[in-house]
């Protein structure tokens, strides 16, 4: 088929989103259906094109309109972008069920509709190849986040989406003023084409525009200074969007950075950049983690440690070394399959037995055995010990840290996870070892998701190597810049 | 000599940023916030202007080396309308907050802590 077709990835959640408002009269039923089956069918498009990108070793470049780049829009399809189009796609696709159960609030056809649209800006923040394509997915990414967040109407959700929206609007007039920046300096906006003309952009220019963008950019990913919104805004938001932003909105944030760090990688004083993102990593890991450690909602202590694990991906990103930015990448997918797993079980528990407090934790083992297993799989996981996931990522980023001479860095953060163990242990502890309440019937739906989600963990635990020889793939894709200005076939303008 | 659109377009974003983070109304937050977005749409459409052309459109009597250029209207045209719909959406949840916390000062709005 052709590579084309791929472009199906942006339209389909575009044109349903579109289809939404027609639907909606037929019932709360239908429209959630409605969302499972977009989602599913988003599902296997994903799943063709990784299949396409993973099996012809070649990127897919999608030209809008047939104009080629730079003057054209252009898609650029890489193993990243494949490999994580689908993690994204599979992920909503199991949070249209979980909200089958978990959004009771009216009106439930805007909530399709948002869900959709982040869906949509999730996935063209990480396939688009144009800087400015790439600040309107943003943009579409974050509005609908913004709206989703104080979509349960209480004066605490309105609270946190108002400190997101002032966080996230001066974050994008930064990012904007850093691609006004860089435009000013080489007249292109074209990612490829930019990389070519990298070195020789003024240097000041490079590092104030390169930093502006960076800052804007960290508001979505959540590094330390910008981050104060996630923790409320995970706290406030429906259980489902919760698991969105952490599993893809913060992922297509930190993809982004990641990318425009190494597509400027020949432009001079790019090496300050790259130490600035690192100190913020570091400090992001060890406030996050600090600030866990003393939270009573469980829900908000895991939106801490989600953001902590942000913080050593961008660490891992930034290092400047492909050993770094394979193990980021890698942390990446196993953050993103943990975290998906947590969200879910924290929101079902807070579904079930209203609210996510410790408290509500109690006897959880007797009470809803399946969930309490699940949650306890996925809590093990994310403090990292062996058999689980993200003990391979996080060894590999700090042998990578280490590697790359940031001793003092990977100090702070193997610090910081011994704070980790200690709060995910007593969740552990309140949840097996501390009697309460009587048994509640599990959703079957949510079980059977949760427990796929377990068995991935233990089995990407168990069997590392199969998918870190694709991680490694993705991680060249981002790291390796001449081979991305390879692919792109670009006019020949300028340069 | 700087240029005076760069430095007014700059003076605006700094104005706006100081109003984020100085002032304790949130109207006057989300005002602060519209005045950035201004800030920077400027510094967009000064980064495009050539000296003594005229507007990008291609009518009688002007060729198409006589124009300004084109692509940072695009991109202003798309940030205007991003602009508007934030500050929409933030005015929303303004009027939410004030239902439920019946004031705007946002050092009382302070129930999410942690």
């Amino acid at each position: 088929m052709n590579g084309q077709y791929a472009s199906l990835l942006i339209a389909l959640p575009l044109i349903s989103a579109f289809f939404v408002p027609l639907i909606k009269g037929l019932g709360r039923k239908v429209v959630m259906a409605y969302l499972v089956l977009i989602t599913a069918l988003q599902t296997a498009i994903a799943g063709w094109v990784a299949n396409e990108v993973y099996s012809t070793g070649k990127p897919i470049i999608v030209m809008a309109g047939g104009w080629k780049p730079p003057v054209g829009i252009n898609l650029y399809i890489g193993h990243f972008a494949a490999l994580f189009v689908l993690i994204i796609a599979v992920i909503s696709f199991f949070m249209a069920f979980f909200s089958f159960k978990a959004v009771t609030v009216e009106p439930v056809d805007k909530y399709a509709m948002l869900f959709l649209l982040l869906m949509l800006g999730a996935t063209g923040m990480i396939v688009t190849g144009d800087i400015f394509n790439l600040f309107v997915f943003m943009e579409i990414t974050s509005i609908t986040a913004y709206a989703l967040t104080a979509y349960n109407k209480t004066g605490e959700a309105a609270e946190a989406s108002m400190k997101y929206i002032v966080l996230g609007g001066i974050g994008s007039s930064f990012f904007l003023i850093g691609v006004a920046l860089i435009y000013g300096a080489t007249g292109t906006l074209n990612m490829a084409h930019l990389a070519q003309l990298a070195g020789a952009i003024d240097p000041t220019v490079a590092q104030v525009g390169l930093a502006l963008i960076i800052f804007g950019l960290a508001v979505e990913a959540e590094l330390f200074p910008l981050n104060a919104w996630a923790p409320d805004a995970y706290q406030a938001a429906p259980h489902p969007i919760t698991v969105m932003f952490s599993a893809l909105v913060v992922k297509a944030g930190l993809y982004a950075i990641a990318r425009l760090l190494y597509i400027l990688q020949n432009a001079n004083g790019w090496s300050g950049v790259l130490k600035l993102v690192i100190i913020m990593a570091t400090l992001t890991v060890v406030v996050a983690e600090f600030s866990a450690l003393r939270q009573k909602d469980v829900k908000r202590m895991i939106a801490y440690s989600s953001i902590s694990q942000v913080g050593m991906i961008a660490f891992a990103l930034a290092l400047g070394t492909q050993a770094g930015v394979d193990a980021g990448v890698f942390h990446m997918v196993n953050h993103a399959i943990v975290k998906a797993l947590l969200f879910l079980t924290v929101g079902y528990v807070g579904v079930a037995l209203g609210g996510t407090a410790i408290e509500n934790f109690r006897g959880l083992g007797k009470r809803m055995p399946l969930t309490a297993l699940t949650l306890t799989i996925g809590s093990l996981a994310a403090v990292g010990i062996p058999l689980f996931n993200i003990f391979w990522s996080k060894v590999r980023i700090l042998l990578a840290g280490v590697e790359a001479g940031y001793s003092w860095s990977v100090a702070l953060i193997l610090g910081a996870s011994v704070v980790e163990a200690v709060y995910y242990l007593r969740l552990i502890h309140t949840m097996w070892f501390v009697e309460g309440g009587e048994r509640v019937r599990e959703n079957f739906v949510i079980g059977v998701i949760a427990l796929f989600l377990a068995a991935l963990i233990i089995a990407i635990g168990v069997y590392p190597n199969d998918i870190w020889t694709i991680v490694q793939k993705a991680g060249q894709d981002v790291f390796n810049v001449a081979n991305y200005i390879k692919n792109v076939p670009l006019m020949g303008v300028g340069a | 000599m700087i240029s005076v659109y760069y430095f007014g377009a700059i003076a605006l974003v700094l104005v706006g940023l100081y109003g984020v983070l100085v002032k304790k109304n949130l109207m006057k937050i989300l005002i602060s916030l519209s005045i950035m977005e201004t800030g920077v749409n400027l510094l967009l459409i000064s980064i495009g202007y050539v000296s003594g052309k005229s507007a990008p459109i291609l009518s009688e009597g002007v060729k198409w080396n006589q124009a300004v250029d084109p692509i940072p209207q695009a991109l202003v045209l798309t940030a205007i309308v991003i602009g508007v719909a934030t500050t929409a959406m933030a005015l929303s949840a303004a009027i939410l907050i004030y239902e439920k916390y019946g004031t705007l000062n946002v050092e009382e709005i302070r129930r999410l802590r942690g």
